[in-house]
């Protein structure tokens, strides 16, 4: 039991990283598809299709963000040592992860969705790329606000 | 490969599809040299050698379409939907030549109206038919041919087996479809059959054919039964929208009565039912994957060759360039 807080804060830290990442792969792998048909068709449109298809990345990295968040607050960190956690804190620390975990996986998969349309968009009209890149980061809103969620809820909780 | 990327690479296509407006200057040309310049831009100018060999051109165009598709649908089966129709209709020219020459025409055969946009190999399909080796043929024509024989000798009604071959083509589509698993094209070969239906409906009316006759002329399969297709023929044709107000295809007619054209030529009621049949699947064009995009692009480049035909007839024929014109498929 002595170290079952710092196992369920890692295992906070591990979801944040891995569903966001996840989501984010398969987000990208949708958009990419859509890319890879319009430049079939056009090579020209690779800078337009790159920036709508690098759009659902954005979750992996806030995923990786709050992981790193979380082993700086555990002294994982910089080789000081792990603070001692009980399990009640360890918990705390997971419930923080789970926001950007779960919206973070969901959210990068429907905005790879939206960016295969925008860049289905463009195809056919490559004068709309402005009002694509604003539909894909509508989604962009909600991932952006599990990030702050699980940041704030990180900061609140007390260690060592 | 998935169908996120096989319709962004048709959104790419579309851009290359030829509008109605392409197709009105087309047809303002000065004579065939001139419309012939006017595609030299496009990609049937590949296709194109000096100003004859129009419709050889507009088939290989869309030959070349389907092979493209081909290479990059996730589903043969959709393609084949669209290709089977002129399956059935190379089985048709080759079972007439046959015919006509065992009456005692020994040039009855029409090879040169043979299509390669087919599934089957011109040759292969010739050669089976001529060998009476038919037990490869797909889309039950195995059983098929020999009973378009039997039919032949027992009445010489050429009619009735080009009847026994459409009644087959559509139970084929509607096989296919259901082998997709895809409703919505499933929805679509039913549209298609209805509309075939009603085509026919309006031939039929205007040969004043009655209704208990007419029944054989009508396809199984669609979203509205043959008998009650059959029933219209006993009611003037004014009513036939109200009467068929409940089905999708009651629309069409609609709109031709609105606008004063129930008794339009022929030619314009195909045209109507054309782009009805692409309107139904145009809901499609707000998905990123839906399969029926496929369909969707097939049947509006089918439109474009259509449209290239009435536009290069007009102009070589000299035909009343505005008659032409209301010929033209709203495709794109």
């Amino acid at each position: 039991m002595e170290y079952l807080g710092l196992s369920l804060a890692l295992f906070g830290a591990a979801l944040a990283a891995a569903l966001a990442g996840i989501g984010s792969a398969i987000g990208i792998g949708i958009a990419g598809g859509a890319a890879a048909g319009v430049m079939t068709e056009d090579p020209n449109k690779f800078g337009s299709c790159l920036i709508l298809q690098a759009l659902p990345g954005t979750q992996g990295i806030y995923g990786l963000l709050i992981a790193f968040f979380v082993l700086n607050k555990l002294g994982l960190l910089g080789g000081a040592g792990a603070v001692a956690l009980n399990w009640n804190q360890g918990l705390q620390i997971l419930a923080s992860c789970l926001p950007i975990a779960v919206v973070g996986w969901y959210s990068a998969i429907w905005q790879g969705r939206t960016s295969a349309a925008s860049i289905q968009m463009i195809g056919k009209k490559p004068e709309a790329m402005g009002k694509a890149i604003i539909l894909p980061a509508m989604v962009e809103t909600y991932a952006v606000l599990a990030l702050l969620t699980s940041i704030l809820m990180l900061m609140g909780v007390q260690v060592g | 490969m998935s169908y996120v990327y096989t319709v962004a690479r048709l959104r790419g296509m579309e851009n290359h599809i030829l509008d109605t407006g392409f197709f009105s200057r087309l047809m303002d040309s000065a004579g065939i040299e001139d419309a012939v310049k006017a595609l030299g831009e496009t990609s049937y100018s590949q296709w194109i050698t000096g100003n004859s060999g129009f419709d050889k051109a507009i088939d290989a165009e869309m030959l070349a379409t389907c092979q493209e598709l081909e290479s990059f649908v996730p589903d043969k089966g959709l393609l084949d939907i669209f290709r089977l129709p002129y399956d059935f209709h190379n089985v048709k020219v080759l079972l007439k030549g046959l015919f006509k020459v065992r009456g005692g025409e020994p040039e009855g055969r029409r090879y040169d109206l043979l299509s390669k946009l087919g599934t089957i190999n011109t040759d292969e399909l010739t050669n089976a038919i001529e060998t009476e080796e038919y037990s490869y043929l797909p889309y039950g024509l195995t059983d098929l041919i020999p009973q378009c024989w039997q039919l032949w000798e027992a009445t010489k009604n050429a009619q009735a087996v080009e009847l026994l071959i459409d009644h087959q083509m559509f139970k084929a589509m509607l096989k296919v479809a259901e082998d997709l698993k895809m409703p919505d094209i499933v929805q679509w070969v039913k549209f298609r059959i209805d509309a075939e239906n009603l085509k026919s409906a309006i031939r039929l009316a205007r040969m004043k054919y009655d209704s208990a006759k007419s029944l054989q002329f009508f396809h199984e399969g669609g979203t509205i039964r043959p008998d009650d297709m059959a029933k219209l023929l006993n009611e003037p044709q004014e009513t036939w929208s109200r009467l068929l107000s409940h089905t999708d295809i009651g629309a069409v007619l609609s709109a031709l009565q609105d606008s004063g054209d129930i008794k339009a030529s022929l030619s314009e009621v195909s045209k109507a039912i054309d782009d009805y049949l692409i309107r139904v699947l145009e809901k499609a064009k707000y998905s990123m994957d839906d399969p029926a995009n496929v369909m969707l692009y097939l049947l509006t480049k089918e439109a474009e060759t259509r449209n290239m035909r009435v536009a290069l007839v007009c102009v070589g024929s000299g035909l009343d360039r505005e008659f032409g014109r209301r010929l033209l498929s709203n495709g794109r």
